[in-house]
C-alpha cells in the first residue's frame, strides 16, 4: 500500500517535472515570439513615420504649385474672375 | 524475483555462477578501493558545498554577465508640425558605422575600397580614420538603412552599426528660420528645436533581459523602464501661407538684388505667427556649407531704423489726447523745418495738409509738428506700450528688445525725428506687432509660435474711435493718392505704411536704405498682419512702396484667398499712378 503510493508519487512528480520543463520552454518561446512582434510593431511605427514625412515633403504648396502650374496648365483665381454667391442675398 | 532467474545474456550463463564472484580479493587490497572511492566521494561533497555555499555570488554573477543584458531603449524625438498636421520635422532611425581599428587591420583591400566607396569617402579619408589607436571610431554617421546594411554585408571584421536617430525637415529652406535644427545627437540648436527642447526630446528607457545563445530576449528579469517619447509640438504656421510668403519674398530679393529680407504674416484675432520667412535662408537637411548670415533669423535679431512706420503712432496720440481730429489742417509747407540748429524735411513740400493726408503722404514735417505738442514721456509710454523697447515675450531664443531711449534725455530735435521712425530700432516682429493696435480695435495681443485655441487676452492703448481713424488714414496711404499704391489688392481692402529709412554705418547715415511697408488687410475685419522688410535693395529702386509694398500686395491676396477670407470690395482694376507719390525719409 504504502509502496504503491509513493510509486504513485514518484510518478507524479516525474510528470509534474516534465510539464515544468515543457511550461518553461513554451514560456520563452511565446516570449521570443511577443519580442518578434513589438519589434514588428516598432517597425511599422517607423514605417508609418517616414511615410509621413513623404508625404509631407510630397504635399508641399511648391512642389503642388509648380506642377498646378507647369503640368496642368492651371492659374491662380483672381476676384476680377471669381463670382462671388452670398446666402439669402438678392 | 530470484537471482536464478538472472542471466548474462551473452553468455547465457546465470549470474550466481559467474567466475568474478569466486575470485578471492586480499582484504588490503580491497579496503583500499573502499578508501579510494569515499576519499573520491568527500572531494565531491567538498567541491559542491564550496561551489554552493562559498562563491555563489561571484559566479552567479559571472553567469549573469554571460546571458543576462541590460538594453537601451531610446526614445523618439518629437515632431514638429503646422497648424495642420503637415510634418516640419521628424526624426527617423538610421546607423552610425562605427569600427575597431585593431580589428580591421587584416581586412582585404578590395572590401575596404568598397566600404569607402558605399560610405561616400576616399579611401585615403577611410584609411585616416582606421589609422588610430582607439579601440573606437566612427567611420559615418547618419547613414541610410540600405547603406548600413549593405555594409554590414560586406562582412568585414571590427566593422558595426549602431542605431541612432537623424531629423528630417521636409519643407527645407522656407521654414528653416522657424522651426531650426537638432545636431547629430538630436539636440535641438536653433529656433524651435532649441526653444522647446525640454518638451519634444524624450526619456530613454531600458529593460534587463536574458538572451540565450542565439541573441533572442528569452526573459525579462526586472520591469521594464519604458522610454517615454519626445511630445509633438505644433506650431502656429501654416505651410501654405509661409510657401507663399518665402517665395514672394525670394522674388524680390532677386528682382531688387537685395542683400537681406524677411516678412512675417500675424493673425490678428489669436496673436499667432502664421509665417515668418528671412533670406537668405539654408537647407536645414544639408548644412554642410552654413554661414552666419544664412543663420541670422532677421526678422527677430535683427533691428533697423523702422522710418515712416512709426507715423500712424504719433498720430494716434495726436487724436487720443485730442491735439488733433482727423480734418485738422496742418501746414507743411515750405518742407523744411528747423528745430534748434537742424533741419528736417519733406521729399517736396506739400502746403496745406489734414491730418489724414499726413498720414496718406507721409509728411515729416507734418508728423514733427504733432509730435512737439507732446510731453517725451507720452511718446515714450506710447512707444513702449506697444512692444517698442521691449524684449517680445514670445518664447524663442535670441528674439532681441530693438531701442527706444529713455524720455529723460530727448531734445526736442529727437522728439521730432523720433516721431517719424528715426533714432529708435525695432525688429520686423515688433513692428508687425506694434500694429496690432491699429488693426484691432486699439488693443494689443501677446504674439504665439505654438498654436492656440484660447482667445488671447487684449491690452488696451488706444481708444476703438481712434484705431478706427487710423485705419482709415492707413487705407488711403495703401491707395492711388498715398505713398504705397503698388499695396492694392484687387477684390480687398488694404492699409498699411511705408517706411524707408537710411542705413546707420559706423554712426553715420549712409546711402544704402531697408525698405519696409507694414499692413493689414480686409479693412472690414482685419485678419491678417504682414511686415515686410528688404535690406538694402539696390536696382534702383529703394522706396518702400516700390519694393516693399507689391510683396506684401501679392501675399495678401494669395493669404487671404488660401484662408478663404471673402472679398469686402468689388474693386479690382487696380489705378497705380504713373508717377508716384516720393516718400520722406
Amino acid at each position: 500500500m504504502n509502496a504503491r503510493l509513493t510509486s504513485i508519487l514518484a510518478l507524479a512528480l516525474v510528470a509534474s517535472s516534465l510539464f515544468l520543463v515543457n511550461a518553461q520552454y513554451q514560456a520563452r518561446r511565446l516570449f521570443i515570439e511577443l519580442e518578434r512582434a513589438q519589434a514588428q510593431k516598432r517597425q511599422l511605427e517607423i514605417e508609418w513615420e517616414q511615410l509621413r514625412v513623404e508625404q509631407s515633403q510630397l504635399g508641399q504648396s511648391g512642389r503642388i504649385e509648380a506642377s498646378a502650374r507647369r503640368d496642368l496648365n492651371m492659374s491662380a483665381v483672381t476676384p476680377a474672375r471669381t463670382q462671388y454667391l452670398t446666402l439669402g442675398a438678392k | 524475483m530470484s537471482s536464478g532467474q538472472r542471466v548474462a545474456a551473452a553468455k547465457g550463463m546465470p549470474f550466481a555462477n559467474s567466475p568474478v564472484l569466486t575470485a578471492k580479493l586480499s582484504a588490503g587490497r580491497s579496503r583500499f578501493v573502499l578508501f579510494v572511492m569515499f576519499a573520491a566521494l568527500l572531494a565531491l561533497a567538498g567541491r559542491a558545498i564550496w561551489l554552493q555555499g562559498m562563491s555563489k555570488d561571484f559566479l552567479q554573477k559571472q553567469g549573469e554577465s554571460r546571458y543576462v543584458r541590460t538594453l537601451e531603449l531610446p526614445a523618439t524625438r518629437g515632431k514638429i508640425m503646422d497648424r495642420n498636421g503637415h510634418v516640419l520635422a521628424s526624426s527617423l532611425p538610421v546607423k552610425a558605422v562605427w569600427a575597431i581599428p585593431e580589428d580591421v587591420k587584416d581586412a582585404p583591400e578590395a572590401k575596404l575600397l568598397e566600404l569607402a566607396k558605399l560610405l561616400g569617402m576616399s579611401k585615403r579619408d577611410l584609411d585616416k580614420k582606421l589609422d588610430s589607436d582607439k579601440g573606437f571610431v566612427y567611420l559615418k554617421r547618419q547613414v541610410e538603412n540600405d547603406v548600413a546594411d549593405a555594409v554590414i554585408k560586406l562582412g568585414i571584421d571590427g566593422i558595426q552599426t549602431r542605431k541612432e536617430y537623424k531629423r528630417y525637415y521636409p519643407e527645407g529652406a522656407a521654414m528653416a528660420h522657424v522651426v531650426g535644427f537638432t545636431n547629430v545627437e538630436d539636440v535641438g540648436q536653433e529656433s524651435m528645436e532649441l526653444a522647446h527642447q525640454k518638451i519634444l526630446a524624450g526619456v530613454a528607457g531600458n529593460r534587463r533581459v536574458i538572451k540565450d545563445r542565439l541573441g533572442h530576449i528569452v526573459e525579462d528579469v526586472r520591469a521594464i523602464r519604458e522610454p517615454q517619447d519626445g511630445k509633438d509640438l505644433t506650431l502656429s504656421l501654416d505651410s501654405k501661407i509661409q510657401h507663399i510668403a518665402f517665395t514672394q519674398l525670394k522674388e524680390a530679393v532677386e528682382a531688387h538684388k537685395a542683400k537681406a529680407a524677411g516678412i512675417v504674416v500675424l493673425d490678428i484675432k489669436t496673436g499667432e505667427v502664421l509665417a515668418l520667412a528671412n533670406l537668405p535662408t539654408y537647407n536645414p537637411n544639408d548644412r554642410r556649407a552654413l554661414t552666419g548670415a544664412q543663420l541670422r533669423n532677421r526678422v527677430l535679431t535683427d533691428t533697423f531704423e523702422p522710418g515712416s512706420v512709426m507715423k500712424p503712432f504719433t498720430v494716434a496720440l495726436a487724436l487720443e489726447r485730442g491735439f488733433v481730429k482727423p480734418e485738422t489742417h496742418i501746414q507743411t509747407a515750405p518742407g523744411k523745418m528747423t528745430i534748434g540748429t537742424a533741419t528736417i524735411g519733406d521729399s517736396h513740400a506739400h502746403g496745406v495738409l489734414t491730418v489724414e493726408q499726413v498720414i496718406e503722404k507721409s509728411s515729416n514735417i507734418g508728423t514733427a509738428k504733432m509730435a512737439l505738442q507732446m510731453q517725451p514721456q507720452e511718446m515714450w509710454e506710447m512707444f513702449t506700450s506697444v512692444g517698442f523697447g521691449q524684449q517680445p515675450k514670445i518664447g524663442f531664443p535670441g528674439a532681441v528688445a530693438g531701442r527706444v531711449r529713455p524720455y529723460a534725455s530727448w531734445r526736442p530735435i529727437e522728439q521730432a525725428t523720433m516721431s517719424y521712425g528715426h533714432g529708435i530700432s525695432a525688429s520686423l516682429l515688433q513692428v508687425a506687432q506694434s500694429y496690432m493696435i491699429f488693426a484691432r480695435n486699439g488693443d494689443t495681443v501677446p504674439l504665439s509660435f505654438l498654436k492656440t485655441s484660447a482667445k488671447p487676452i487684449g491690452q488696451r492703448v488706444i481708444s476703438e474711435k481712434t484705431a478706427r481713424a487710423m485705419r482709415k488714414m492707413m487705407e488711403m496711404a495703401a491707395g492711388p493718392g498715398g505713398t504705397a499704391p503698388k499695396a492694392q489688392v484687387p477684390g480687398y481692402r488694404v492699409a498699411g505704411k511705408t517706411g524707408t529709412a537710411h542705413k546707420l554705418a559706423g554712426g553715420k547715415y549712409v546711402n544704402k536704405y531697408i525698405a519696409s511697408f507694414v499692413g493689414f488687410a480686409p479693412v472690414s475685419d482685419p485678419r491678417l498682419i504682414i511686415a515686410v522688410m528688404v535690406d538694402e535693395p539696390s536696382n534702383g529702386k529703394h522706396f518702400g512702396g516700390d519694393v516693399a509694398a507689391p510683396v506684401f500686395a501679392t501675399v495678401t491676396a494669395n493669404a487671404l484667398r488660401a484662408l478663404n477670407v471673402a472679398p469686402d470690395t468689388t474693386k479690382t482694376n487696380i489705378v497705380i499712378p504713373a508717377q508716384g507719390l516720393k516718400e520722406s525719409i
